[in-house]
């Protein structure tokens, strides 16, 4: 796994792609920088990194579009998946390479709230909380791109794919606050979800009875539950948004808050991806 | 030590492998022919564990490459139809990057490396990068690729396609080489290259094997090698009536005139007797000179001809 890791570390900085993505982010930090603090002669540096956060989504395909897609492009996934080393492995050192340029330009960026200790008195808690968060909000974020990659073999598709999932998830609170939040439209949002969670593993796995079966099961449990309880279905819409809503969970951090809810929230996000990332390249051989 | 029984591949309604068996020795080199699109890559890939099959076992040493994938690909050294090179990596780099995932403890990979880099002669573009390398050096690095490891066994996947002739006779000579030390399943669809290399040939089709065995039986059980081609400096009316006196003669054909005041005839004898010399003495005898005489074995073209086109003819007969 540490080979894959170096190589796709090393990969970032043979082609392009590696330099584009450090620049792009240096260059908005370092601009919000000088406007909020330099210019702006404030102390809080956290701001600069929630400025930035719309930036750095728009740029996260750039780390993320090639990692999978071109590999089976290439037709060197041969090798990888040819080699005695499991699937799960290969997918996680693909992702922690990726991440990796991730850490590395955040430490970078260090140098500029080191620069305000010059000048003034820099709450570092809150800078290292801030840190935390973006960082793990990144790691978030290609983990989706990463889980993108797999599905296609074109490095374009790739990107413009993961392009606009990341917007969605950048525009999901606004999205969510404009849905009804009756009672019926939790009901019938609710259906529609067990209906769309049948159908994939129908895809899947070509089974009508089994995806039959669910859909029954899950019918009968929304059926339950609104006897059971019926306010559960109040709001359900937003609050299903609510869970990709990644950036809501990054405010804590931006005020130096280091709640463990938010941490397991984007570790475990980016898990889910990660097996979907595995999930996919493991169909791929089978069909 | 590759065994593989029932194995078939579907991909949605069209059958790419439909059950094939058969067993590969240890240290045997073991021959792969057929058309394009015939099944060999599919069966190659699911013996390396690229892909999965939809029904079958195929063991490697004993180990179900489905069951326990990272021992049995451990086993193995693949050479797929395009070498998965990375085109910005050195050839240096690149090897390294494939014995790190192929577990080389750290020890034995620069001995290692230096000795495939000598057997696939690659020493003097190692600090190249890939991408600008020609496909003879591409696919000698990936032959290189498929040796770290030390795997029992190798797997290429026409491993001389795209090469210049001078490249494929080395790349032939360094395959029987590792056929020495290596069990080797090797696929092509060039027939002289199966029979020089091989000592066994399967010859798949549409999915399925249509025949098995080594080169030279192939030849005999199909062909024949009583069949004799002779040029006779007489009449065809001449030379025929000569051929009709002798014994031991199946049947006896003319081929035209290929020179002037020439004939060329087909003798076939029947099974086990050599014509050869009853002939010479016979034309001999009349006054006819042979300027030319020579067996018509069957060659690999002609047999996989035979084998591939006959289920063709069957089933168009079936249609009508």
């Amino acid at each position: 796994m540490l080979a894959i890791i170096k190589k796709e570390f090393l990969t970032y900085f043979k082609s392009m792609t590696g330099y584009i993505f450090m620049a792009c982010l240096l260059f908005f930090v370092g601009l919000f920088f000088v406007l909020n603090n330099l210019l702006g002669m404030s102390p809080q540096y956290n701001g600069v990194l929630s400025n930035i956060t719309f930036v750095f989504m728009l740029i996260v395909p750039i780390l993320t579009m090639r990692l999978l897609a071109e590999e089976a492009r290439q037709k060197t996934d041969q090798l990888l998946l040819t080699s005695p080393i499991s699937l799960s492995r290969i997918v996680l050192g693909k992702y922690l390479g990726a991440v990796s340029v991730l850490f590395l330009t955040l430490i970078i960026t260090l140098i500029y709230p080191a620069i305000l200790s010059t000048m003034g008195s820099v709450n570092w808690p809150e800078v290292i909380g801030g840190y935390v968060g973006f960082f793990l909000l990144g790691c978030s974020l290609i983990a989706v791109g990463l889980f993108i990659s797999s599905i296609t073999d074109n490095q374009v598709i790739a990107a413009v794919v993961t392009f606009t999932a990341l917007l969605l998830i950048w525009f999901i609170d606004t999205i969510a606050k404009g849905l009804p939040t009756d009672r019926t439209s939790g009901i019938i949002f609710a259906c529609i979800l067990i209906a769309a969670v049948a159908f994939i593993f129908y895809m899947a796995a070509k089974n009508w009875i089994v995806s039959g079966g669910i859909m029954a099961a899950g019918l009968i449990g929304v059926f339950v539950g609104y006897r059971m309880k019926p306010a559960a279905f109040d709001g359900l819409i937003a609050k299903v948004l609510n869970w990709f809503s990644l950036l809501s969970r990054y405010d804590d951090f931006s005020m130096g808050v280091l709640n463990l809810s938010p941490i397991i929230y984007y570790i475990s996000f980016s898990g889910i991806f990660l097996f979907l990332t595995v999930r996919m390249l493991e169909k791929k051989r089978w069909s | 030590m590759i065994q593989v029984e029932n194995l078939t591949k579907r991909f949605g309604q069209h059958v790419a492998v439909d059950s094939i068996n058969f067993t590969v020795d240890s240290g045997e080199i073991l021959g792969f022919l057929g058309p394009n699109g015939a099944g060999k890559s599919t069966t190659m890939n699911i013996l390396t564990g690229y892909i999965s099959a939809t029904e079958g076992t195929a063991l490697i040493d004993g180990i179900d490459i489905l069951e326990q994938p990272e021992e049995a690909k451990k086993k193995i050294g693949y050479l797929p139809e395009f070498p998965p090179l990375y085109g910005e990596m050195t050839v240096t780099e690149y090897l390294n990057f494939v014995s790190e995932i192929k577990g080389v403890k750290t020890s034995d990979k620069k001995a290692g490396l230096d000795r495939i880099m000598d057997l696939v002669r690659i020493g003097d573009v190692k600090g190249r990068l890939i991408r600008n390398l020609s496909k003879g050096y591409r696919q000698r690095v990936g032959l290189a690729q498929a040796l770290i490891g030390n795997p029992d066994v190798l797997i290429l996947d026409e491993p001389t396609v795209g090469l210049d002739p001078k490249q494929i006779i080395e790349m032939r000579n360094l395959i029987k080489k590792l056929g020495k030390s290596h069990t080797i399943i090797l696929s092509s669809h060039i027939l002289p290259e199966v029979s020089e290399v091989c000592e066994r040939v399967v010859i798949i089709d549409h999915g399925r094997i249509v025949a098995s065995d080594t080169p030279a039986n192939l030849s005999k059980g199909l062909g024949d090698t009583s069949r004799i081609t002779l040029r006779i400096a007489a009449s065809e009316k001449q030379a025929l009536k000569v051929v009709g006196e002798l014994q031991g003669i199946r049947s006896v054909e003319s081929q035209g005139s290929m020179e002037p005041d020439t004939v060329d005839i087909i003798v076939q004898a029947e099974d086990n007797v050599d014509i050869r010399r009853p002939l010479f003495h016979a034309f001999s005898r009349a006054s006819y000179p042979i300027l030319m005489m020579k067996a018509v074995g069957m060659t690999l073209e002609d047999i996989f001809m035979r084998v591939t086109t006959q289920d063709d003819a069957v089933s168009d007969k079936g249609v009508r």
